[in-house]
């Protein structure tokens, strides 16, 4: 297919936007690297982390758990008829862990020495984990999205050896990372073990293979998120500056939580929002069914909230008329008035209340991390942290710079084939009838 | 249409549901056996190991009975470390009471605090490094730039240092400093002269310190001389060592004349090493691998056995796409 006969790209209000905001982000950080992060951040010694963490970081990898949740259901819970809003949950969880590793190297006093972080361990350091998780589920997100850009240049040998050879990669992969993480050769060797176990058992065709998406990819990628997620609450646990309203051993838990719930939102909200880009209207019936799972996942969620909060006994901090207490019912009003719209589906009307629904979650997970980042923080020793404005120029920037990317790869690749194909329908054997069914390039190549 | 999406809808949210219950399972030994707010409820065996490893390790006791406020201990390390302060700017100091008195080239402060309006309860306090045993900034540090040496000294490789600040939100004592006005910045904290003591000299701030109220020695020895100086004159000390096991127990063990809130000194902190608050979620990260690795495995195969196995048989007769675009439909 020409470029003349995609859809074209055109030049409108909010992509110049955009433009805009990544363009002065863009200089801010370039000011920020010239002159150190103090005369640009309100940070002090007392409040170390602050807006770039609690948005471009937390709220951002939460965000992008739409990649793996999806990935899950999709390839191991036997959700197979969701199989169209899988790649741009993959792009999107990927842009978002791009967008997380730009903001850490904007907000790292020295981000040339991240390479100190893949040979000096400590593996008694939550944020250790952190950065080896951060490095190998981007590696799995990258995977997971290739055959797409094979499919795109139409390299069917090399979509074959990529289903040969992934597997081992990631074996590789899960077998070192958990030899850094123990240290123990004993736990190294099981996990080996039982990831090989699985691959060959698909090779001899005992167990099912999945020929959309190697399975070990799948299944490393929820690995690597289920601990990065909940490792990025664990970072708070050492930390004694914490509001009890938000301090809790099951912080990690609540972390991963609050991921798999505001996943699906992300997928919901994505689907609503590109319908221009994608010149065809909102998938209602596949949306919704996503949607429909979505009140147990949020009642669930707010049941461990609540849980945690009568377990730990301090229900009387939240009933005090302070900020933090305010923050923290703000972000339970979200999540219920999610919860409702999301129950009530049937009964109101589709499109705005799908749009309310998921933006609530979303929203009450960015609460949520502020809440843990910022407001719940006290050092009474400093003066309270509010961020300086250009933390917001610079973290609202990067976030556009995302969307940029975000709206330049699905234009130039196959991530909406239904926008691509739209205007070469007539063209039977044109690439885009194998863009369909993700499947079928690979399902046509022989049988190992 | 409805009924069937509906149905396979909730297939799929009672699959998601058995797989989510499988991850709690895993996910729940991550949680640490006590909370922050639970302190206080000190396991007397863990502290004593720790005591017990830091024994012969290098420490420092500071008596502010002793202290006359002289600042020649700032001096000698603003030297030492060559931090780069005049005298004057020494002297002049930061509001003596002010609790943020360390940074970056302020390595050791004296403080001075007295109840307004009550000079008999004057007091000089000391903000340093506490060098604890098993230091929040040690477990937390992800590159190891912060290094609990054998001999005691809580040192700083800087070449390591990736500037995440981490070091900030866990130190209980509020000690680690952030170059924050440079392009190129270094956490900045007292090493407790590890390179002078290589040598076998004692620290640059207590060789200063013309009253005795600064001493080096083993950890042992300090502590007990503290204690036996509280037990000398029981009305002149508080009868509490600060240090012996706030956060686990400390290298820089700490006499008053006053209660150390007074003094400015952080109360209350828990009576463990503040890596145990991270450890069970870091020892758990074998176990969700492994649990993960089984659980996703077994799902994939006995969810996906009728359906690929269908969808397989299918493609052999009616074509690959075909089998797919049916399911997909």
């Amino acid at each position: 297919m020409t470029d003349s006969e995609r859809l074209p790209l055109r030049w409108t209000l909010g992509l110049k936007i955009l433009v805009a905001l990544s363009v002065i982000g863009a200089v801010t950080i370039v000011y920020r690297f010239i002159v150190g992060l103090g005369p640009v951040t309100n940070l002090t010694d007392g409040y170390t982390w602050g807006f770039l963490t609690a948005v471009n970081k937390l709220t951002q990898i939460a965000l992008a758990a739409g990649g793996f949740v999806m990935a899950g259901v999709i390839h191991i819970f036997g959700g197979h008829r969701l199989h169209g809003v899988a790649r741009s949950a993959i792009l999107a969880a990927f842009l978002g862990y791009l967008l997380f590793i730009s903001a850490l190297i904007v907000d790292l006093g020295r981000p040339w020495n991240l390479y100190w972080a893949i040979v000096s361990w400590n593996h008694y350091s939550p944020m250790f984990e952190v950065a080896w998780c951060v490095m190998m589920y981007s590696v799995v997100l990258l995977l997971e999205f290739t055959p797409v850009i094979l499919e795109r240049y139409r390299m069917t040998r090399t979509l074959k050896a990529f289903h040969d050879y992934v597997p081992y990669l990631i074996i590789a992969m899960l077998t070192f990372f958990t030899f850094v993480m123990t240290g123990s050769l004993l736990w190294t060797g099981a996990v080996f073990a039982l990831t090989l176990l699985w691959e060959v058992l698909m090779r001899r065709g005992i167990m099912p293979r999945d020929h959309q998406m190697p399975l070990l990819l799948i299944m490393a990628g929820i690995m690597f998120s289920t601990l990065h997620q909940s490792t990025l609450g664990s970072l708070f646990l050492i930390s004694d500056k914490l509001s009890p309203i938000w301090y809790s051993p099951l912080l990690p838990f609540i972390f991963f939580t609050s991921a798999v719930m505001v996943g699906p939102s992300m997928v919901v909200l994505e689907r609503l929002l590109t319908t221009g880009i994608r010149r065809r209207e909102p998938e209602i019936d596949v949306i919704s069914s996503i949607a429909r799972a979505m009140p147990y996942v949020i009642g669930f969620y707010l049941l461990v909230r609540v849980a945690d909060l009568v377990f730990r006994g301090v229900v009387f901090e939240i009933v005090g008329i302070t900020g933090q207490s305010a923050w923290f019912w703000l972000e339970m009003h979200l999540l219920v008035i999610s919860l409702a719209l999301y129950a009530n589906l049937d009964s109101l009307p589709r499109k705005i209340t799908l749009l309310l629904a998921s933006l609530a979650s979303v929203l009450a997970v960015v609460v949520h991390r502020v809440g843990v980042t910022m407001i719940g923080m006290s050092v009474p020793e400093y003066p309270r942290y509010v961020p300086h404005w250009l933390e917001y120029v610079m973290g609202i920037g990067l976030l556009a710079m995302g969307l940029l990317a975000y709206r330049l790869i699905v234009h130039f690749f196959p991530v909406y084939p239904e926008s691509w194909s739209s205007h070469s329908s007539d063209q039977g054997a044109s690439p885009t009838a194998a863009l369909e069914p993700a499947a079928s390039a690979v399902t046509s190549a022989p049988e190992v | 249409m409805s009924g069937l999406s509906r149905r396979d809808f909730f297939r799929t949210g009672g699959r998601l549901a058995a797989g989510l219950g499988a991850s709690t399972g895993a996910l729940t030994i991550i949680a640490p056996p006590t909370s922050a707010k639970e302190r206080g409820t000190a396991d007397s065996e863990a502290l004593e190991q720790l005591a017990e490893k830091a024994a012969g390790q290098a420490a420092l006791l500071y008596d502010a009975t002793l202290c006359i406020g002289c600042r020649a201990c700032e001096l000698a390390c603003n030297e030492k470390n060559q931090l780069g302060r005049t005298d004057d700017e020494i002297f002049a100091g930061r509001p003596a009471e002010d609790a943020r008195a360390l940074a970056p080239d302020v390595w050791t402060y004296v403080t001075f605090h007295q109840i307004e309006g009550d000079p008999s309860t004057a007091s000089w306090g000391k903000v340093q490094c506490m060098h604890c045993i098993e230091p929040a900034c040690v477990s937390s540090c992800p590159v190891v730039a912060l290094e609990k040496t054998e001999e005691g000294p809580v040192i700083y490789n800087q070449y390591k240092c990736l500037g995440c600040r981490y070091c900030e939100l866990a130190c209980p004592f509020l000690v680690p400093r952030f170059e924050w006005e440079t392009w190129n910045p270094y956490i900045r904290k007292c090493d407790m002269c590890y390179d002078r003591q290589q040598e076998g000299k004692p620290p640059a701030c207590v060789e200063a310190c013309p009253t005795g109220a600064l001493l080096w020695g083993t950890r042992e020895e300090l502590l007990a001389d503290a204690k036996a100086r509280i037990e000398a004159s029981p009305r002149t000390y508080v009868h509490h060592v600060y240090g012996e096991h706030e956060a686990g127990g400390t290298a820089f063990l700490h006499l008053a004349g006053r209660p150390f809130d007074e003094l400015g000194y952080r109360r209350n902190l828990p009576l463990e090493s503040y890596r145990e608050y991270t450890k069970q979620s870091m020892l758990s990260v074998p176990y969700v691998l492994s649990t993960l690795a089984l659980a996703l495995g077994s799902v994939a195969w006995m969810v996906n056995r009728t359906k690929i196995g269908s969808e397989h048989g299918k493609s052999a007769e009616a074509g690959p796409a075909e089998g797919e675009k049916g399911g997909a439909a």
